[in-house]
């Protein structure tokens, strides 16, 4: 099975490529699998969507955390989105860019393609120079490269499934197959060796550890709890109710604010019996 | 300091990100506070996960499953299972969904679980609308009520249709121990939740959860409303064990429930007949609650 994980932004067409990708693996005659990370649909936010191909049907129904191959549809993404987390070794980087395959930062071992797809697209009427539609462009780079669907397939995809301009699609899938720029071009990926070991996505891992106590929410309030101790009855109705734990004792058990913490939301003022908390206006 | 009426232990930590005043970030800390640290809290989509869980930080000193919105009920039917495999037979299971998530979305889910009769707490917080949203109604905002789903304009009058009886569905699944709670009672609240902790059993809290931005009423008011829900028989405090209803706070002559009402913008639009309304539905399942702890009391044990 070959794992292929999009990036892009709202309005590239990235969701697309990896249905495209999908109906051309299937012309292939083989099994495959695509859908979108459900997340923040807006324009220009990043997205992405997945592909899997197979020769026998696909059953896992997981986004793809080690993809064989990652696609970038928008080279902008690279400084902001780390497209490369949990790629397998001996995996491809395609990346839609002017710049040569050998300047792009992989893990070592990832092979790298370039195609400068934004150029293709526009040379063929496909989008607006701010926002140029490059999926289709980007799909025939990946055919050469990675060998995963027939240039053939690819473009019947095209004229099947593609709403508008189907002939423009296929000539720029044409021409992303003929200049994208890799090492070993139309090499077929080699599997992972069973039991070699996945690389993890960088970062802390799928347990949150890190306390909330780290958030200091003192900038959330406009009006700042201040006890009048000589009042105070150390009845610690203030400690009870307060919703956000911003209540502790001092030694003589008085209570005492955590400032870093209190949302100034007043509930403390209220509940205490003899009005000995006053609500201040808030200088930090 | 003088002696304290609940746990000193705090498992829930600040700087978590419930608005001010927020009845839902209370209830989570009263509830812990009785439990203590060997619980594992099953969190559905709701306020509760944008208040404690943006990652990487977490906002309990007790584990978290994250759980899809529908899902609290097997999900707490499958942590059982699993501690149990484990060994692990003193944990505290504890299901923590919003009303949405528990008398819409969640319920079948809520229905099997206790019907597997799953040893653990589901928690239902109660702020009457999905909340974390942005206000849309729910099975449990009440009647007459504003929200962003049940507008007041012209022929429009808040949501059309009354509140649901969580506790009677979850009743018709005899429970081994159902409470209503509510943190502007502390001391009640945690000897429920201590009473709860102590049972084997499928067991139900429904906590009273006042939203100030929902609801729109200042953040300093939570507990007085929370109060005046209570004193006016709005939201009676009660738990039922073994099939059997106790009252546990009584009031000589309920409070108008015109207190409770005019104290938050979501009833503003009220007419003096709605107030009537409501004051006469209160009543009723006043006398009903009363009615119903007599005859339990009166039943051979
Ligand atoms: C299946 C599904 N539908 C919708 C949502 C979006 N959603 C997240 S929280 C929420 C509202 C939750 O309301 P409630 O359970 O009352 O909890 P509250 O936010 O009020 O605390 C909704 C609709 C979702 N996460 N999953
Ligand atoms: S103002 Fe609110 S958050 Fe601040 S200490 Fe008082 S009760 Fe707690
Ligand atoms: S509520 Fe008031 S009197 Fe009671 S402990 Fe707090 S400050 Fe003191
Ligand atoms: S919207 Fe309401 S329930 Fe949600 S965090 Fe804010 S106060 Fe709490
Ligand atoms: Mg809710």
């Amino acid at each position: 099975m070959i794992e292929i994980r999009f990036h892009g932004r709202g309005g590239q067409g990235a969701v697309l490529a990896s249905e495209l990708l999908a109906q051309a693996a299937f012309l292939d005659g083989k099994s495959p699998q695509s859908f979108p990370f459900f997340g923040v649909e807006r324009r220009g936010a990043p997205v992405t969507a997945y592909t899997r191909i197979d020769d026998r049907p696909v059953r896992l129904r997981t986004s793809i955390p080690n993809p064989d191959v990652v696609v970038v549809l928008d080279p902008g993404l690279l400084g902001t989105t780390r497209v490369t987390d949990g790629i397998r070794p001996h995996g491809l980087l395609l990346v839609n860019t002017p710049k040569s395959s050998e300047e792009l930062e992989a893990p070592d071992g990832v092979r790298r393609a370039a195609v400068d797809a934004t150029k293709i697209a526009l040379s063929h009427g496909l989008g607006t120079p701010m926002m140029p539609i490059v999926n289709t462009a980007v799909l025939g780079a990946l055919a050469r490269a990675t060998g995963v669907v027939s240039l053939e397939a690819l473009s019947r995809a095209i004229e099947q499934f593609v709403p508008r301009s189907p002939v423009e699609n296929r000539l720029a899938a044409r021409d992303g197959y003929t200049t994208v720029r890799t090492v070993e071009v139309g090499a077929l990926l080699s599997p992972l060796p069973v039991g070699a070991p996945v690389p993890r996505p960088s970062g802390e891992g799928p347990i949150a550890v890190v306390p909330s106590e780290t958030i200091h929410t003192a900038a959330w309030r406009t009006f700042t709890p201040k006890i009048h101790l000589e009042r105070c009855t150390k009845c610690n109705f203030c400690w009870k109710f307060c919703p956000d734990d911003a209540i502790e004792f001092d030694p003589q058990g008085f209570p005492r604010i955590r400032l870093a913490y209190c949302k100034g939301c007043g509930i403390c003022a209220a509940e205490c019996p003899p009005k000995t908390i006053e609500m201040l206006e808030t200088l930090a | 300091m003088a002696k304290l009426t609940i746990p000193s232990q705090e498992l829930m930590y600040s700087g978590h990100a419930a608005c001010p005043g927020c009845g839902g970030a209370l209830a989570m800390r009263l509830l812990l506070k009785g439990l203590g640290p060997r619980t594992i809290v099953s969190l559905p989509a709701c306020c509760w996960t944008v208040i404690g869980t943006p990652y990487p930080t977490t906002a309990l000193r007790v584990g978290i499953l994250d759980n899809p919105f529908e899902a609290t009920g097997a999900s707490i039917s499958g942590l059982r299972a699993a501690a149990d495999v484990l060994g692990m037979k003193d944990v505290n299971i504890v299901g923590f969904a919003g009303d949405g998530g528990t008398a819409d979305i969640g319920l079948q889910a809520l229905s099997g679980m206790l019907e597997r009769r799953t040893n653990a707490i589901y928690v239902m917080y109660d702020n009457e609308a999905y909340m974390n949203t942005g206000i849309q109604r729910s099975g449990e905002t009440p009647w007459g009520a504003w929200t962003t789903t049940t507008p007041v304009s012209g022929d429009l009058h808040g949501k059309p249709e009354p509140k649901k009886d969580m506790m009677g569905i979850v009743l018709a699944h005899r429970p081994a121990y159902a409470a209503t709670l509510n943190p502007a009672y502390p001391e009640d609240f945690d000897r429920k939740v201590e009473r709860a902790r102590d049972i084997v059993g499928p067991r139900f809290l429904h906590i009273f959860a006042p939203c100030p931005p929902g609801w729109k009423f200042d953040s300093s008011e939570t507990i007085a409303l929370g109060r005046l829900a209570t004193d006016t028989g709005v939201f009676p405090l009660y738990e039922v064990v073994d099939g059997r209803l106790a009252i546990t706070r009584k009031t000589g002559a309920l409070k108008p429930v015109e207190e409770y009402l005019h104290a938050q913008g979501r009833f503003h639009h009220f007419t003096p007949e709605d107030v009537a309304k409501i004051q006469a539905q209160v009543r009723e399942s006043w006398d009903r609650l009363v009615q119903r702890e007599r005859e339990d009391l009166s039943r051979p044990h």
